[in-house]
Parts: structure tokens; sequence; C-alpha cells
């Protein structure tokens, strides 16, 4: 324990010494042995002590009796000086500061997410090969056509043109009909994150009847966060679509600026 | 006989209902002076508020609260004025509305808050910001002024506004630009569509974008415009006969377009992920 420690305690130890004179944890402890090695804080300790007892003493000796009090509050109250307050109920505000403060920090949660989208947007993520491989434009081999997805086997060679992309076709259109694979799918439809559950959390307890238009509006925006970085994932140098991943992020962010503006 | 009891039951239940409402509405009127260039900012968690122009010197704010179960607060500080309705305990959404028809100074800059709305402005030249959950939002014949909103769901709506700084984005509501011209014009929506009417004024940069929502805009034959639009994985479609322009990405059939109009005096982007681009002329 250092002197600023003791300026910070000195209050609580003061008061509890004078309210009952005992030790009251161990702090204490720290606290006598600091003032053993310096003499400032002892000295400082001495006086406001003295001060304490010699404020009480005086207290005693000048305070009035209570009946004192109640007898002035009597003759006034008969002479209709004063009155008995009234019981009208007052209001009450629902918005509270405090609880105001608590939703604060959806804020820096809404700077991290256009932080990560400008990361991202600013950062390739992807592996060099990776990078290679979507310049060379030929993901053909896991590519199926979206408009009969539920298709199904068949060998007759109509079929089997019907899901093997066109050779005219870009890459941007056999990424629209290249269907998700289960790990995808389950990324596009996994749960919110941490944060976001945070955020949700939040939403039920101060406005629970927003808390699904939350849930919903969240669910839609990460689901664009993942397509667009799945896609970026399969074309890491369209800029379009880096541009956009950071649009959508802005839109999260925004999500929670307006959930942090609105809920109280 | 019968036929006339029952109509006037009717009637006396009817005129009873009103009269239970109007005795539940209460309305107040707070009156500000105000300098040129004054600041207002009205914020409701519940209702609706509308705004026109009134006199240079003077901000009239109407309450209109549904019940007792809110107040309205007030405050003016020099040339700012901040109102702000807060609900009472046992507010709901229908208890706790408070809706608020203002006159202000054209040249005031103005701050607008609601979840559920509408929000409403017009004749108005000043900065205007506007922000609701689901609060329809509707601005009209507004000059010179930086207009920005968002909103979660609600609908966006300009109408006549000249030489804006704007800048609109919704999570899922739909933008309607019609009549909107400036320097800078944003509009950004994930699952709303957007829809642009107008000709895009001269020496402006424009881009529209959304994630799913389709993104359609009608011009006039005279439209002086660069356009450059692209769907990373929807359809784009154009009507318009364009002279091709230089870009640093190939253009792909189908899902892009770039070319201009006139002398391409303004800049045109239109972005999408997967909705589809529609560019008609009118």
């Amino acid at each position: 324990m250092n002197c600023s420690d003791v300026d910070r305690i000195l209050p609580e130890i003061i008061d509890s010494k004078a309210r009952d004179g005992a030790p009251i944890n161990d702090l204490d402890f720290e606290f006598q042995a600091h003032l053993r090695n310096c003499l400032h804080c002892s000295e400082l300790v001495s006086d406001l002590k003295l001060i304490a007892s010699e404020a009480r003493q005086l207290s005693d000796a000048e305070e009035p009796s209570p009946n004192v009090w109640l007898r002035i509050a009597a003759e006034l109250r008969s002479e209709g000086l004063i009155r008995e307050p009234e019981l009208v109920s007052r209001p009450v505000m629902v918005r509270a500061q405090r609880g105001l403060w608590k939703a604060f920090w959806l804020a820096p949660v809404a700077v991290a997410i256009l932080a990560a989208g400008s990361y991202f947007l600013t950062h390739r993520t992807t592996p060099p090969a990776m990078q290679k491989s979507a310049k060379s434009v030929d993901p053909e081999p896991q590519i199926q056509v979206a408009e009969q997805p539920a298709a199904p086997p068949t060998s007759t060679p109509a079929a089997q043109k019907s899901t093997t992309p066109s050779r005219n076709q870009t890459p941007h259109v056999r990424a629209l009909q290249a269907p998700p694979d289960d790990s995808e799918q389950a990324k596009l439809s996994a749960p919110p994150a941490t944060d976001d559950q945070r955020f949700l959390s939040e939403v039920s307890s101060r406005a629970p009847t927003m808390r699904a238009t939350y849930e919903n509006e969240l669910r839609a925006v990460n689901r664009e966060i993942q397509e667009t970085r799945e896609y970026l994932r399969r074309y890491p140098e369209d800029m379009d679509a880096r541009q956009h991943l950071l649009e959508v992020y802005q839109q999260k962010a925004m999500l929670y600026q307006i959930a942090l503006d609105r809920i109280q | 006989m019968e036929r006339l009891q029952q109509t006037t039951v009717v009637t006396i239940v009817l005129a009873s209902c009103l009269v239970t409402a109007a005795i539940a509405e209460s309305r107040k009127e707070y009156r500000f002076n105000v300098g040129p260039n004054s600041n207002i900012s009205v914020d409701t968690q519940y209702g609706a508020i509308s705004v026109k122009p009134g006199t240079s010197s003077q901000v009239v704010v109407t309450a209109i609260s549904q019940s007792d179960k809110t107040e309205v607060d007030n405050q003016q500080s020099g040339n700012r004025i901040e109102i702000a309705s807060h609900l009472l305990s046992g507010a709901d959404q229908q208890s706790g509305r408070v809706d608020y028809e203002l006159l202000i100074p054209s040249d005031a800059t103005l701050s607008l808050r609601s979840s559920t709305g509408p929000l409403s402005a017009e004749g108005l030249q000043g900065d205007l910001t506007f922000e609701g959950t689901d609060a329809a939002v509707n601005v009209r014949n507004v000059n010179n002024g930086h207009v920005h909103v968002r909103t979660m769901r609600g609908p966006i709506t300009l109408t006549d506004v000249r030489n804006g700084h704007i800048e609109l984005s919704s999570i899922s509501g739909a933008l309607t630009l019609k009549s909107v011209t400036g320097p800078f014009v944003r509009a950004t929506s994930g699952s709303g569509r957007i829809f642009y009417d107008g000709d895009f004024g001269s020496g402006g940069d424009y881009k529209l974008s959304t994630h799913t929502g389709d993104i359609e805009a009608v011009v006039p034959a005279d439209t002086s415009a660069g356009f450059s639009a692209h769907s990373l994985l929807g359809k784009v479609h154009n009507e318009l006969d364009l002279m091709p322009q230089h870009q640093r990405y190939p253009s792909e059939e189908g899902r892009s377009f770039f070319g201009s109009k006139g002398k391409a005096s303004s800049k045109v982007v239109l972005h999408s992920f997967s909705g589809k681009i529609r560019l008609k002329q009118r």
C-alpha cells in the first residue's frame, strides 16, 4: 500500500473506526503497516482522528434534544405554517441514466464491427494459393446448376448437361449457381456470435417486445456478411465485393447504433 | 323502428369512444424564440413527428399525448432546442405515444428520432437527420441541406430534394428517391428495394447499393450521367442507349454494364450483391 492508496481508503477507514473502532478487514492491517513507515500519512491520520473526535463531542454538546424540534414542528403545524407532505405519487421515469450507461457497451462493439470490416477490406485473408486458383477461373468440379438443385441423380446426357456449367458462363454466374456445401450452409444459418448474443440479451432485458425484430434483422445482416465473405473467399480480387463487405459491416454497426439509441 | 334504435345505439357508442379518445388525448403547445440557423431536436419513443416551415424567428411545437403515461421535456439553450418525451411506468406503445407537429424556421438544423414514426419534413433548407427503427420517413421539397436518414425496417421516401448531400441507409427498408439531386447521394439498403426516378442532376456523385434488394432507376431521355452497374450474383438490365466507356473491370454480360449518356456530368453507381438492377428510360 502506498500514500495514494491511503488517500483513497482513508475516509472509509476513519468512518469505520469512528463507528465501532474495529479493523474492517485485511486492508486495515496493510493500512496500519503503511502508517508505521510513513510519517506524512501517520500525521494526516492523527489529525483526522482528532477532528472527528472533536466534532463528535461538539455535536453531543450543542445538539438540542429531539423534543425541542418536535415541539417547534407542532407549533408551526398548528399555525398552518407547515403542512404534511401530500401523498400524490410522482410519476416514475422509465429512462434511467444508469441503464443508459449500461447499454454503452454497444458503442465499442459497433466500432469493432466497423474496424473488422475495414480490416477485412484492406487485408487479404485468402492464402496465396487460393488467390492463384481463383485467378485461374476453374472451379467447375465443385459446381452444380442451381436451377435444379433437388433433381435426382440421373445418367441421361441431358441431365448431365444440366448439372454442368456451360462454357460461356462466367465465374460469377457459376458462383451463383453453386449451392453452398453443408459447412457453408451451417455458417450461413449459424446462431449469432457472443457479442450478438450479448446484444440480444440486452435488447431482451430493455425492450422485450423488440427482441424478435432485432434478432431477425441481426440474422439477416450476419447472413449478408457470411454470403459476401464466402463470395470473397472464391473471388478475393473482386474489389466491388470488398467494398460491399465494408458496407454490410457498416449496416451491422448501424443496427447496433440504432439499438443503442432507441432501446431505453 | 327497430333499425332506428340500433342506429341510435351505434351512434351513441361511437360518440362515447370519440369523447373518451378526445379526453385521453392532450395537446400542449410550446413556443421558442430563435435566431438564424437554430438547431432543433425532437426525440419520441413512440409517435409521429411532422415538421413544416413556419416563421423565421419562432419554433412552435405541438405535442399530442395519448395518455398521462408520458412526459414531454423541453429545453432551450440559446439557439438550440431539445424536445424529448419519456415514458412513465406502465406505458406501452399505444399509451406511450406522443405525436409532434412542428413549425420551424426553414433554415434550421433538424434532428428527429422515433421508433415507430412516421417522420416527415417538408419545405426546409437546413440539415436534416432522421432516425427510426420501424419509422417511415418522408422528406419532401427540401433544398441545399444535408439529409441523413437511417432506419432499421422503415421505408424512406425523398421527393423533390435538390442540391442536397444525401445519405440514406436502412437494414431492410425500401428507399424511394423521386427528383432527388445533389453533389453527393448515397442510398444503401440490405434487403430493401431502391427506386430512383429523376435525372441525376449535374455534377453529382450517386451510389445506390443493396445486398438482396432490387434497384430500379428511371431517367428521362436528356439525362447526363455516366453509369456503372454491377450485381455480383444478380442480373442487370439496361434499356438506355449508353455510350461505351472505359472501365477498370471488364463488363460481364447480364451482371454488369457501363456507359455514359449525354455529357456524363454526373457519376452513377448501381451496385448489388444479388439483387436485380434495372435502368429504364422514362
